[in-house]
């Protein structure tokens, strides 16, 4: 049971880390707009991050498959389908000479994004606390523990 | 302040070439010059005229109040043909019958506003004085039409009078009758206009010139509201005395045109549109005067033009508007002499700018408080006047000193900026060539002629003396020229080399140099390490061409020379590219790059994708005319960054992936010139002098753009060749004259609250000379509640301009097919909007309606569609050339991409036949309609659109003509045969002829091409495919092409 806690909590930390980098690229791309930052400092500070993001999230699609969580798993896979196909397209980079153009855009994707990860956090944080609980709780109250059978979705 | 009030007879589009016809009878010219003034100006300059009696013409002409009747006969007042009254006559009598049974609706109207309601009296019908009454009824109805608004004569008003009704109905309250579009739609259709046939079977004998006093005006009002029943009547023209029914034919209401399609005339045969009908821009571009003579402060309109000059005032509205809004810039226009750009020092006060919205001090901003404070036109904050640049105001508020201050009284002016508009000391004037010697650049010739055209333009490059230049060729390595001349170097010529060598071979680095034994030679330093690129002696690379100018003279006569054998096919584009870029980050400056063949090896080298037929029509299509290898984009953006200017000069005649190479400029503000299989004995003249031109115009570097607007309207897109540096700054490296950019505006607010909107278009930028300097341009445009106004005031070239760059860009990120379509339906939803707006009260079904301002939009869009970014698919145009196009059309300015879709077309075997020595050109000024109908194989033509002259040999073209032109040449293949001097008259002449041409657009040499008819496929290739109005290849010809669009404009939305 241990390990299920230490697994919800990395969750959380990958969750975090994504929400964070998409909320970062969503302040950047908002100074950009209000001429707070030149669109080469901008487009690279965004880029750099961009593939380090994917991977993150791919590794927790992955981690939700073989942790056998198929509602996470189907949840997170749509948008790790949708970055494989913009990195195999090569349109994941932001195009530093087309970036005003693109910007609109952009910002939605990550608001997306960022409302996406926010559920996902919501989420991971009820798993962190049942596990935590289910620990907690489990000497005394064992399998009839009825929150665990219901929250193990 | 209502912005059509504007007097004086704004003779809109109209020009006399539009109508050649003769005027022949006096009487008619007369009365039909009176409406001259109405011709064309949607507008203003009439007011209701008092009712007089006119007895004769010039009591009707004076009744207009702001022309003179002098004006009258101005000559671009199209004279009325003689045959113009029996189509207006003819029906007379018979027409009112016809529309007797239709009711009788009350004919008052709302009255508009700004207008005196006016009742035609009944003493303005003047009593028949001459026999061509109808015509004279014409001046009338315009005369009482103030055109101040969208008022148009209801068709059921005038079927409403009764044909026994002698005098112009009194009872007509508020009723005006706008009938100058009308009118000014009949001279324009007076050249054109075909014998439409008319649906009715009238057999109206020799009536039309003796019409009673009654019923001409109810008569020529029924001709005019005949547009349901496509009035054109066949009769007339078999009057014996009407010769063909020009004028009057067309119907029109008011401000708009239209044309009768379909085939519900009687006798007529499909298609239902007579070509000659159809409008064309025979005159070439006419620039809205009616804006700039509304508001004379005004920047030209070579500065600015905006699509439409009446600005939407709410967002509902703008979304009516189916067109782009938005606005051409060209910073730099060329001034004509006389009329040069002011440049103003403000030394101690400062550059005057609103303290909020940063406008700069305009023509329009108000002065108060007794001249100390002065109110922003953008943002209307009150700003302080510095002391410095106070003055008092007189009586009626203006400055005294207005006079003296060319800011205030003019909307084109520069300020020379203070040191606060640099970030460092501006730039010196810098040229740096990167030039391809790989075989097929040797063999092409094109290293001579680029070398040669340099070196005779060492004297005219600007900025002299600080202007620096610099040089590097590259195969399969790379190759500098110090071209330092020090004394230092020539004394110590040996130990120098040896340092060099030393520097080298601790570098590791592969070089080898090459000295020649003079000491004004200069050395050529090699590096072949391309996967690491250094650039040897950075500071001698790039020298001050007033110091070095011995050097560079001795580089630039040995060049040719230096690679004459070479035989390296490799191209290491990317590596020198890289190598530049490192010589000239310091600096900045403009990049001209020669490349000859596919870039093949280093960094950023392409694969032959080429043209693959598979591809077209799928998704993958636009990717074609995308850079390949994301390091030009890189590339370019880096440049950019740095204030380099890239230039690129492509020659193959193999791939060489412009796409790709093109991108270098677009980001830059350069341009791509393209020359297809170049070879120096046929395009070496071209080469020269484009690239002279390059080299020797007024450029602006390391520039900035930004288009400030007022409260409520935000630019939101721009197109053309540049890089956004912020949502707003257009960064622009290095710009010249022949550079223009669009951009699209958008309402923020719903709804605007002011009456009037300004533009103002600041460049910022670092002069040859070496000051720094802000271009201001100012304009005002009026905000329009109507959407007839927005039409009115519309400008075609600048729409066009303006959906070409959205058309080009569309494939880029579509298939061809989508981009047409795009455009297309554009188009049809603009006309489809217009039609709801007239279409229903005037019951103009079958006929195709279009506002005056735009009866040249069809057709340029039919040219667009056929233009070379856009046509066809695979087979119709190399992938090279389309893109090279592209990218040129993204940078024309709007007279020059007029002129490039609808090329000038004239015939000169008269002209040159003429025994006259003197060269009196106006024989051949007149253009014909680019369709294979205005040839006679008898015939020699010329085609210039801008680029080049297309010289069209007739079949039967006398071989006395052919003979003397082409010389013993004359039965040869023509392709390879170069127009040339030959000594005779006829030769001399048309060489004459040429240069002439040549002189009016010089951005770009006309090459002479010549082809001879029948001679296929290049024939079709090279000429026909020009000829827009014909269908060619699957495409539309310019009648079917109406026919489509009226189709989709009578579809259901």
């Amino acid at each position: 049971m241990g390990l299920n806690l230490i697994f919800w909590i990395l969750c959380f930390f990958i969750d975090l880390a994504l929400l964070s980098s998409n909320f970062y690229q969503l302040v950047i791309l908002s100074d950009l707009e209000a001429d707070y930052l030149n669109p080469y400092e901008s487009t690279s500070r965004i880029n750099f991050l961009i593939v380090p993001e994917f991977i993150l999230h791919g590794v927790f699609c992955a981690l939700f498959l073989f942790t056998w969580h198929w509602f996470l798993f189907l949840v997170t896979l749509p948008l790790a389908i949708y970055s494989a196909k913009l990195f195999k397209e090569k349109k994941h980079l932001i195009d530093v000479t087309e970036v005003f153009r693109a910007l609109s855009a952009e910002k939605k994707i990550r608001l997306v994004k960022l409302a996406f990860y926010l559920f996902l956090l919501f989420v991971v944080i009820f798993r962190v606390f049942t596990a935590g609980m289910i620990l907690f709780y489990s000497s005394e109250f064992g399998e009839l523990d009825i929150r665990s059978s219901f929250l193990q979705f | 302040m209502t912005p059509f009030q504007s007097s004086g007879p704004v003779v809109g589009s109209d020009t006399p070439g539009l109508r050649p016809t003769a005027p022949s009878a006096p009487q008619s010219t007369t009365p039909f010059s009176s409406s001259g003034p109405v011709v064309g100006s949607e507008s203003p300059g009439f007011r209701p005229v008092p009712p007089v009696a006119p007895q004769t013409y010039i009591p009707e002409a004076s009744g207009f109040r702001p022309a003179p009747p002098a004006r009258f006969n101005d000559p671009s007042v199209p004279p009325p043909p003689t045959s113009y009254a029996p189509p207006n006559a003819g029906p007379l009598p018979r027409f009112p019958t016809a529309q007797l049974s239709s009711t009788q609706p009350p004919p008052s109207r709302a009255p508009f506003v700004g207008q005196p309601p006016f009742q035609p009296p009944p003493a303005q019908v003047p009593p028949p004085q001459l026999p061509l009454r109808p015509q004279q009824q014409m001046p009338l109805v315009p005369m009482g039409s103030p055109p101040q608004n969208v008022n148009y004569v209801p068709a059921s008003t005038n079927v409403a009078q009764s044909p026994s009704d002698s005098s112009f109905p009194a009872p007509r309250p508020n009723f005006q009758p706008s009938f100058p579009g009308y009118v000014r739609q009949q001279s324009s259709a007076d050249s054109q206009a075909p014998p439409i046939h008319s649906p009715f079977p009238t057999k109206q004998g020799g009536a039309p010139f003796q019409t009673t006093a009654s019923s001409p005006l109810v008569a020529h009002q029924g001709g005019y509201v005949a547009p349901p029943f496509g009035f054109q009547s066949r009769d007339h023209m078999q009057h014996p005395s009407s010769g063909p029914p020009v004028g009057a034919i067309q119907s029109l209401v008011e401000d708009f045109n239209s044309l009768s399609v379909g085939g519900s005339i009687p006798g007529s045969i499909e298609p239902g549109v007579d070509l000659k009908a159809l409008p064309r821009p025979l005159d070439g571009d006419v620039e809205p005067k009616l804006f700039s003579e509304t508001y004379p402060l005004n920047c030209g309109p070579r500065f600015l033009r905006l699509t439409t000059s009446g600005i939407p005032s709410s967002q509902s509205l703008a979304s009516r508007w189916h067109l782009p809004l938005g606005a051409v810039v060209c910073p730099l226009a060329e001034s004509p002499d006389g009329d040069e750009v002011p440049v103003i020092n403000f030394a101690s006060s400062g550059i005057i700018r609103c303290r909020r919205c940063r406008t700069y001090v305009n023509p329009y901003v108000t002065f108060t408080d007794s001249g100390r404070k002065w109110r922003c036109n953008m943002c209307s904050l009150l700003n302080d006047v510095p002391g410095d640049y106070f003055a008092h105001l007189d009586a009626t508020g203006k400055r005294v000193d207005l006079d003296k201050r060319p800011e205030l009284t003019r909307g084109s002016v520069e300020f020379v900026a203070p040191t606060e508009y640099m970030i460092r000391p501006p730039m010196p004037p810098l040229y740096f060539f990167l030039i391809d010697v790989s075989v097929s650049a040797v063999r092409s010739g094109m290293i001579e002629v680029v070398a040669k055209t340099i070196r005779s333009c060492l004297d005219k490059l600007p900025g002299y003396p600080r202007t620096q230049i610099g040089f590097a060729t590259y195969d399969s390595t790379l190759h500098f020229y110090n071209l330092k001349a020090d004394i230092f170097y020539s004394s110590s010529f040996i130990s120098f080399n040896l340092d060099i060598l030393l520097a080298y071979c601790l570098a590791n680095k592969t070089a080898k140099i090459n000295n020649h034994s003079s000491l004004t030679q200069p050395q050529m330093l090699v590096v072949s390490d391309l996967d690491d690129i250094f650039v040897p002696l950075p500071d001698d690379l790039l020298v001050n061409l007033s110091e070095s100018r011995s050097v560079v003279e001795t580089f630039l006569d040995s060049l040719p020379s230096m690679f004459q054998d070479n035989l390296n096919l490799e191209s290491a584009f990317g590596p020198a590219l890289k190598a530049a870029f490192m010589l000239m980050r310091q600096l900045g400056g403009k990049l001209l790059i020669f490349q000859n063949t596919l870039p093949s090896l280093g960094i950023g080298r392409l694969k032959l994708r080429g043209d693959d037929q598979r591809v077209y029509g799928t998704d993958k299509e636009h990717a074609l005319r995308l850079p390949e290898d994301p390091f030009y984009k890189q590339m370019a953006a880096e440049f950019t960054k740095f204030q380099i200017g890239v230039n690129v000069y492509a020659f193959s005649d193999k791939y060489t992936d412009i796409a790709s190479l093109g991108t270098l400029a677009k980001y830059t503000g350069g341009e791509v010139n393209f020359y297809p299989n170049f070879h120096s004995a046929i395009h070496g003249e071209k080469l020269r002098h484009e690239l002279a031109r390059d080299l020797t115009r007024e450029t602006a570097w390391e520039a900035v753009l930004r288009i400030r607007v007022g409260k409520g309207l935000r630019f939101t897109s721009y197109h053309g060749s540049f890089m956004l540096r912020s949502t707003d700054l257009l960064a622009l490296p290095a710009v010249d004259c022949d550079k223009a950019f669009a951009m699209q505006l958008s309402l923020e607010e719903a709804l605007l609250t002011t009456q009037t909107v300004y533009f103002q278009v600041a460049l910022l930028y670092t002069a040859s000379c070496g000051e720094r300097r802000i271009r201001v341009l100012t304009a005002a445009a009026p905000v329009v509640t109507d959407l007839g106004d927005m039409y009115r005031l519309a400008d075609t070239g600048a729409i066009v301009t303006l959906l070409s760059r959205l058309a080009i860009e569309k494939t880029l990120s579509s298939k061809l097919e989508d981009a047409r379509n795009s455009l297309q339906l554009r188009i049809v939803k603009a006309l489809k909007e217009y039609r709801t707006l007239y279409a229903v009260q005037h019951r103009l079904a079958g006929r195709i309606i279009y506002p005056e301002s735009l009866k040249f939009l069809l057709l340029y869009g039919l040219a667009l569609f056929k233009s070379t970014p856009v046509r066809g698919g695979y087979a119709d145009v190399t992938l090279d050339e389309r893109c090279a196009a592209g990218f040129t059309m993204m940078t024309l300015p709007v007279k020059k991409l007029l002129k490039l879709l609808y090329p000038n077309l004239i015939r000169v075997d008269e002209h040159l036949l003429k025994p006259s020595a003197h060269d009196d050109l106006t024989s051949i000024e007149k253009r014909l309609p680019l369709s294979a109908a205005s040839l006679d194989s008898r015939g020699l033509y010329i085609l210039d659109d801008g680029f080049r002259f297309i010289i069209w040999f007739g079949r039967v073209l006398s071989p006395d003509i052919a003979m003397n032109l082409l010389g013993p040449e004359f039965a040869a293949d023509l392709s390879k045969v170069i127009l040339s001097e030959h000594d005779n008259e006829m030769s001399r002449k048309l060489m004459r002829v040429i240069n002439r041409l040549r002189e009016k657009d010089s951005l770009y040499y006309h090459l002479c091409q010549l082809v001879r008819q029948g001679e296929q496929p290049r024939e079709g290739i090279l000429f026909l495919s020009n000829l827009v109005e014909d269908p060619i290849g699957g495409s539309n010809g310019y009648v079917e092409w109406v026919l489509q669009i009226h189709r989709q404009i009578q579809q259901n939305p």
